[in-house]
């Protein structure tokens, strides 16, 4: 039988959206699961899979209770708030800093004679930073850190964060500058106003949306890191990823609907992010991977 | 890692100039905007790395701060030949970066080849598909442990609804890999399809057209026009991705702690284990250098095959 081409158009639309549709079961069941995990009894998950709650299972909030009033509760309090002090402050310092470095290598002409630098290589030698395997540094950072004091401090951790984002959000930042014409920073330079204070004045309200689109990359980043806070802090300055990689090696087993709802304590912040600023994660992304 | 480079930065657009070259006035304000970044990049990011070289030569025992330190030459280099612990760890993590990094790209790009046509909710499919490379490792470790559970899992569980055998993920030794795997493809497909359906949106439409109105068929202009007009984009996502993926070490921490037995352990791992667990520092900063030495031998292997590749096609 020959098809019409409307016909063979409507098999490929069909065959189109089932796969997009299956791939976002695939991105979101995982999710649903740690989602249901999390309010389900402990017989409910060894009797083996239950999917739906009421139906299979009897839901309860027994894990999130004893997630947020129980013995545990205070040090799950203090790495969350650790996490978000240390990837807020972090990210701001790096995007700030990234940011006028970015400035800099769009707007002025380097050129360090002894090295034959100039803004090309600058921005390579910055960026090539990102390109290491983060343990190659980490190693000497146990012994700056101990010769500084700055083990398990939120001082140290936002020293080792800002360094560790900064070549992205440079990379990100420079970007967004050469998109940004320069002819209203150039007219209040000739009106009198100084290069910090066209910056300030012009430039930071212009490039606002690429400082946020930056920031929240930092910020993911940061928030998801394990590696340094293993590493570099073990209780003060300890971070939620590490509380949470802690919890699953307890002598009496893993438990499961406690460590749902602790996941989702660091899970949910960056879903919420996902829904809410999904252009500018993009965005982000898009630029750090291809200019 | 420098070709990495210049693919990465031979894309920059031409930037914007008030002039030529930096007027006297502006010299003290150029430096005062660059230098903090360069100057803590110079001290937290390329000190510790010429650091780091320096204690490969080194014992270094971290449990004695004072008196734990002695020159030891190329001993560390002679113990990592002999390790075969070592040489386990860089196999682990060579095949999970090929296997990873390659199923990763083909899924990404299929995706995002689905994603690149006129369809209703685009927007919803891209916030979906978005969303496993947002969540946190550490968790997504435990995600990856209840999903793979043999008796408790749901993985195992729709296997047998479909009447094919329970597959022992995490408890056999040669099933764990894979496993780890497949959790790290679920988390990292997202990065692909973003960056190259960006890329896709990115070509110039009348070449399609002009293939379309020559009568190309589907295949030919994805062959033929697509693929080779895609490749830059391919080839830096497949370099950030292995440059990523050589790190392994969150997900594998959680998922099986390098088990069963070493099965699953990576450089990294390792690394953390000499440094960490055993302070013996020196042999730690050995075995990060390796895992550098082999990220630049697998981006210049990678970028000048593909870059011969695309001369023959021409």
């Amino acid at each position: 039988m020959q098809l019409t081409m409307r016909q063979t158009h409507s098999i490929k639309q069909v065959i189109t959206y089932s796969l997009l549709v299956l791939w976002t079961l695939i991105c979101l069941f995982p999710i649903y699961w740690v989602v249901i995990t999390s309010i389900k009894l402990p017989i409910a998950v060894f009797q083996g899979p239950k999917y739906i709650p009421w139906v299979d299972f009897q839901p309860t909030l027994n894990a999130w209770n004893f997630l947020l009033t129980g013995p545990t509760s205070a040090a799950v309090y203090r790495s969350w708030i650790n996490s978000f002090i240390l990837a807020t402050t972090s990210s701001a310092i790096a995007v700030l800093l990234g940011g006028m470095a970015g400035y800099g290598l769009t707007r002025f002409h380097y050129h360090w004679p002894i090295l034959n630098w100039r803004n090309n290589d600058i921005a390579f030698y910055v960026i090539s930073q990102r390109m290491l395997p983060a343990v190659v540094v980490i190693i000497p950072y146990l012994i700056m850190f101990r010769v500084l004091s700055l083990i398990d401090t939120h001082q140290g951790m936002i020293l080792a964060y800002t360094v560790f984002n900064m070549p992205f959000a440079v990379w990100i930042m420079r970007d967004f500058f050469q998109g940004l014409p320069v002819d209203l920073e150039e007219s209040a330079l000739i009106d009198g106003a100084n290069r910090f204070q066209a910056f300030r004045h012009i430039v930071l309200p212009l490039a606002a949306p690429g400082f946020i689109a930056t920031f929240l990359f930092c910020l993911v980043f940061t928030w998801n890191d394990y590696l340094f806070s293993l590493m570099l802090t073990f209780s003060r300055a300890s971070t939620l990823p590490m509380f949470i990689a802690g919890e699953g090696t307890q002598s009496y087993g893993p438990q499961w609907w406690y460590l749902s709802a602790l996941s989702l304590l660091s899970i949910a912040p960056m879903i919420l992010i996902t829904l809410f600023v999904e252009r500018y994660i993009t965005r982000g992304l898009v630029v750090g991977a291809i200019k | 890692m420098a070709n990495a480079a210049s693919t990465a930065a031979g894309t920059a657009a031409p930037r914007p100039t008030l002039h030529k070259v930096t007027p006297k006035r502006d010299r003290a304000a150029s430096y005062a905007f660059l230098m903090p970044t360069v100057l803590l990049i110079l001290g937290l990011s390329v000190f510790p790395l010429l650091f780091s070289f320096a204690l490969v030569f080194l014992s270094w025992d971290l449990s004695r701060l004072e008196g734990g330190i002695r020159f030891a030459g190329l001993q560390n280099f002679v113990t990592l030949f002999n390790d075969t612990r070592f040489w386990n760890t860089a196999r682990v993590t060579v095949i999970f970066v090929l296997a990873s990094v390659t199923l990763q790209y083909f899924l990404g790009l299929a995706l995002a080849l689905l994603l690149n046509q006129d369809i209703k909710g685009r927007r919803f499919f891209r916030v979906a598909f978005l969303i496993p490379m947002m969540l946190t490792p550490a968790a997504v470790g435990y995600v990856g442990r209840m999903l793979f559970n043999e008796s408790q899992g749901p993985i195992n569980d729709l296997l047998q609804r479909v009447g094919l055998p329970n597959i022992p993920w995490l408890s056999n030794p040669t099933m764990a890999l894979p496993s780890l795997i497949l959790l790290d493809t679920w988390e990292w497909v997202p990065f692909m399809i973003i960056v190259l359906l960006a890329g896709l949106q990115a070509l110039p439409p009348e070449v399609f057209e002009s293939a379309r109105v020559d009568g190309a068929g589907e295949w030919y202009i994805f062959r033929h026009i697509t693929f080779p007009m895609l490749a830059p984009v391919s080839i830096t996502v497949i370099v950030i991705r292995a440059l990523e993926a050589f790190k392994l070490f969150d997900i594998v921490m959680v998922m099986t702690g390098g088990g069963p037995g070493t099965a699953t352990e990576t450089v990294t791992m390792y690394a953390y284990t000499v440094g960490m667990k055993n302070g013996n520092l020196g042999y730690a900063s050995a075995l990060a250098y390796s895992l550098l030495v082999m990220v630049i031998i697998f981006t210049t292997l990678f970028i000048n095959t593909t870059r011969r590749a695309a001369q023959a096609e021409d």
